[in-house]
């Protein structure tokens, strides 16, 4: 994990058109030894170079121009394998029919625990090292 | 009187022996005198004198006359009849009369009326006998043609069939024109040929061949008559050189018909309806006589054939009349009240599922009412047979499977000037119109329920997302504080920051929050005096539908002498309809026991105004109370409970409260409000002028 930094991006960004939310987490994974950035869009977040530093995206589902998962199937398709964490707001997600997604298993609802969070991530990550 | 000239009767009676002169010679001018022919004879009944025209008629003289001899110019039937009534006149002494068929000296028949008048001696007894013969035959004729003519139009006016009328038609024109054989065509539906009617003593072979020919000049006179709508007369047909090309006249000749006489039959109105003809085996030209008699036939021959034409329309007209009521499940009636008598269409008979061939009365149309009409339609046969008012009004029939029907009934009363009444009605199945207009009024509720349970959700999903994002940047940034609290150094600018970030977010969730209220009040409500009960009955008349269709009973007690209450009327009324209709989803499992509510109202001596709504629906757990007016708490699958905590809202809003309590045998529902008298405060104004 320290032994080569570079090659292993720990860089979590943040993509939540919610400026509560955009504020508040990056601060708390900073504050746990995280670098994180935020996006309030997937579009920005697709034209900026942290697209091949992201180790792990905290992503929400439903956002204006670009949902969460539309976002995910755009990084796929590019050859992004970047683990995700949902988070949503809805109770009952409306989310656009998609057999490969497989739902609010790895979905938090908001309001959602810090401990609930940081668990998530730290998941993710490892799933993207093993 | 001139005394006529001596006549060679009077010297032939001169002859007799057995007669004094001097009284033959006057009972023979006396039987001279007599305009027509007569005859006299002695006490026992013996003729001894007949006058000229006796023997110019009869052909017989005096000599072959006297005696019993004058019986021999009697027709031979009508011999024995002749005799006998003159032996009756001599042996009786009265006078009397008797209608007899001479033989002409021609040889033809003609009808007499004998007259036989007695000569009274001083003592009253006859001594001498008169007879005179009146000629009857034209008069007889009449009769017999008018008895026909009579006989015809019966048969037309009850309708029996054409051709059995035409048929008797043609029969009687033979028996009143001697030696003529008749015959009847019709003008076709097409219109361009004749066709075969009746022609009773006509060769079949030569009607055969008249059939069907075409309607014109060269068709033969028929054809032409009815053409040309004129009378076509042929004298002599072995003379006639029309017809040539049909060869009409070669067919009439080869069945023996020498002469024919087409006259076209007209209806009322003038139109040609087909053509009689008269044919003789001998040349013949009609006499005035036989016009007369053409005349009538045909003037009959119309009448039969357009009563036929009218009677077959008639019947059309009934059979599509039946048709229409048949397809339009509709049904006539005639109830006539005194006497009582009740008429039916064959369609109402089916309604009903009758016998038609049973007579109506109350007490069958009575075993198919649906018993809990029974007394109702009772009552409105009475008040309908007193007062005779226009009758409209739906009932139900239960039918011997038990399947039950709908009936629209509209009856109209007639008054007759002598004070009975009759009505005139249509029955109706509107069966399944009740069935679509229920499916439709379920159709209608569901949706409603749908748009409103959509409506909500919508709002409910939507308040969840605005509030969950505040309160996720709470939760966050006050774990984070705990965190840094934590650190060995606890780094105070990021706790205030994250304290800052916080405070933040919850004035942004109070934001949400607030924006929700405004939307429950969106219409600033307005203020007015409301009588709860008066809201409480409009409430019923708009969920009346869905209590119908549910098979609800709605009771009500509602208490009198309520003080009205201040508020927004709708808004209230709204918090009333959600009370029933949550009471109506409530009992809507219920199955064995009555769906039955009951709304209240009273109030008490607080002055607050209360109304309650109670079901007799499964109830819910007590446990449960406090969280039914929660925003997202139901206990119905469907349901938002959203209603229950905005009826809260809104009664609370119009300082009033909003509890519910369950009993084992359902859930009551119970608002209560200040009245309006403890509105406004003392220091505001007087109501009217808020």
């Amino acid at each position: 994990m320290t032994s080569t930094p570079r090659a292993q991006p720990h860089l979590v960004v943040v993509i939540d058109d919610d400026e509560s939310v955009r504020e508040a987490v990056p601060r708390l994974l900073a504050h746990c030894g995280y670098e994180a950035r935020a996006f309030a869009s997937g579009l920005t977040f697709l034209a900026s170079p942290d697209l091949n530093e992201a180790g792990c995206l905290i992503l929400d589902v439903a956002m204006p121009d670009m949902t969460g998962p539309a976002l995910q199937s755009e990084l796929e398709r590019r050859g992004h394998s970047i683990p995700i964490v949902y988070i949503t707001g809805h109770a009952s997600t409306s989310i656009p029919h998609d057999p490969d997604w497989d739902g609010p298993k790895h979905c938090l609802l908001k309001p959602f625990a810090d401990q609930a969070l940081l668990d998530a991530v730290t998941r993710a990550l490892t799933s993207r090292r093993s | 009187m001139d005394v006529p000239a001596p006549n060679p009767h009077a010297v032939e009676t001169d002859a007799n022996p057995d007669r004094v002169s001097d009284r033959d010679d006057q009972v023979d001018r006396t039987v001279e005198v007599i305009p027509g022919p007569a005859l006299s004879a002695d006490e026992r009944g013996r003729v001894d004198a007949v006058n000229q025209h006796w023997s110019q008629l009869t052909g017989l003289g005096p000599e072959a006359a006297f005696g019993h001899g004058w019986y021999d110019a009697a027709h031979q039937d009508d011999d024995e009849r002749l005799r006998e009534f003159w032996q009756a006149r001599v042996r009786s002494g009265e006078p009397g009369t008797c209608e007899v068929r001479l033989r002409r000296g021609d040889g033809h028949v003609r009808r007499y009326l004998l007259r036989a008048v007695p000569q009274l001696d001083r003592d009253g007894r006859p001594s001498r006998w008169f007879g005179q013969f009146d000629d009857v035959e034209e008069r007889r004729q009449a009769e017999l043609l008018l008895a026909g003519e009579k006989q015809l139009l019966e048969m037309v006016a009850s309708a029996h069939p054409l051709p059995e009328i035409l048929d008797t038609l043609c029969r009687l024109a033979e028996e009143s024109a001697p030696g003529c054989l008749c015959s009847i065509v019709l003008i076709a539906a097409d219109g361009h040929h004749i066709e075969h009617a009746a022609a009773p003593s006509l060769p079949v072979t030569f009607t055969a061949a008249i059939d069907g020919r075409a309607i014109g000049e060269d068709c033969g006179p028929c054809g032409m008559a009815t053409h040309l709508n004129l009378q076509i007369v042929a004298t002599d047909l072995a003379r006639e050189t029309r017809w040539q090309d049909s060869q009409w006249c070669t067919l009439a000749l080869r069945h023996d018909l020498r002469a024919c006489w087409s006259t076209p039959i007209r209806s009322s109105a003038g139109r040609v309806l087909g053509a009689f003809a008269i044919y003789f085996t001998e040349p013949a030209a009609p006499s005035q006589v036989h016009q007369g008699l053409i005349g009538r036939f045909t003037h009959i021959a119309g009448i039969a054939i357009e009563g036929a034409s009218r009677e077959a329309a008639l019947r059309r007209s009934e059979s599509f009349l039946a048709e229409a009521q048949r397809l339009s499940l509709t049904g006539s009636f005639l109830w006539r009240i005194n006497p009582p008598q009740i008429l039916w269409s064959e369609q109402t008979y089916r309604i009903y599922g009758l016998d038609p061939a049973v007579p109506v009365t109350f007490e069958l149309v009575g075993t198919r009412i649906h018993p809990d009409e029974a007394a109702w339609f009772a009552a409105l046969v009475d008040t309908a047979s007193r007062q005779g008012d226009d009758l409209e009004f739906e009932h139900r029939l239960v039918m011997p499977d038990g399947s039950v029907k709908f009936l629209h009934v509209v009856a109209h009363a007639l008054h007759s000037e002598t004070g009975h009444i009759e009505y005139l009605g249509a029955v109706q199945d509107v069966t399944e119109r009740r069935r679509a207009d229920a499916v439709l009024g379920r159709l209608r509720a569901e949706l409603t329920h749908v748009s409103r349970m959509t409506t909500l959700g919508a709002l409910s999903a939507s308040i969840a997302h605005e509030v969950s994002q505040p309160l996720a940047g709470i939760v966050t940034n006050a774990g984070l504080l705990l965190r840094i609290l934590g650190d060995e150094v606890p780094d105070l600018d990021s706790t205030r920051e994250s304290a800052q970030r916080i405070i933040r977010d919850a004035h942004r969730a109070s934001e949400v929050v607030d924006r929700l209220r405004a939307l429950f009040r969106r219409a600033a409500p307005s203020s007015e005096t409301v009588d709860l009960n008066d809201a409480t009955t409009e409430v019923l008349a708009i969920v009346a539908p869905e209590l119908q269709h549910t098979g609800t009973t709605m009771r009500t007690d509602l208490g009198v002498d309520m003080p009205p209450v201040r508020g927004d009327r709708v808004q209230l009324q709204q918090v009333i309809m959600n009370l029933l209709l949550n009471a109506i989803e409530a009992m809507g499992t219920l199955e064995g026991r009555p769906r039955a509510a009951i709304i209240r109202s009273g109030h008490d001596a607080a002055r607050r105004v209360w109304l309650s709504v109670e079901d007799s629906g499964p109830g819910f757990d007590p446990a449960h109370a406090d969280r039914l007016f929660n925003t997202f708490f139901t206990t119905k699958p469907g349901g938002m409970g959203v209603g229950l905590y905005v009826s809260r809202t809104i009664i609370e809003s119009h300082g009033g409260r909003l509890t519910a309590s369950t009993h084992s045998g359902g859930a009551t529902f119970t608002l209560s409000l200040p009245a309006e008298s403890n509105h406004p405060p003392p220091n505001l104004p007087p109501k009217g002028q808020a």
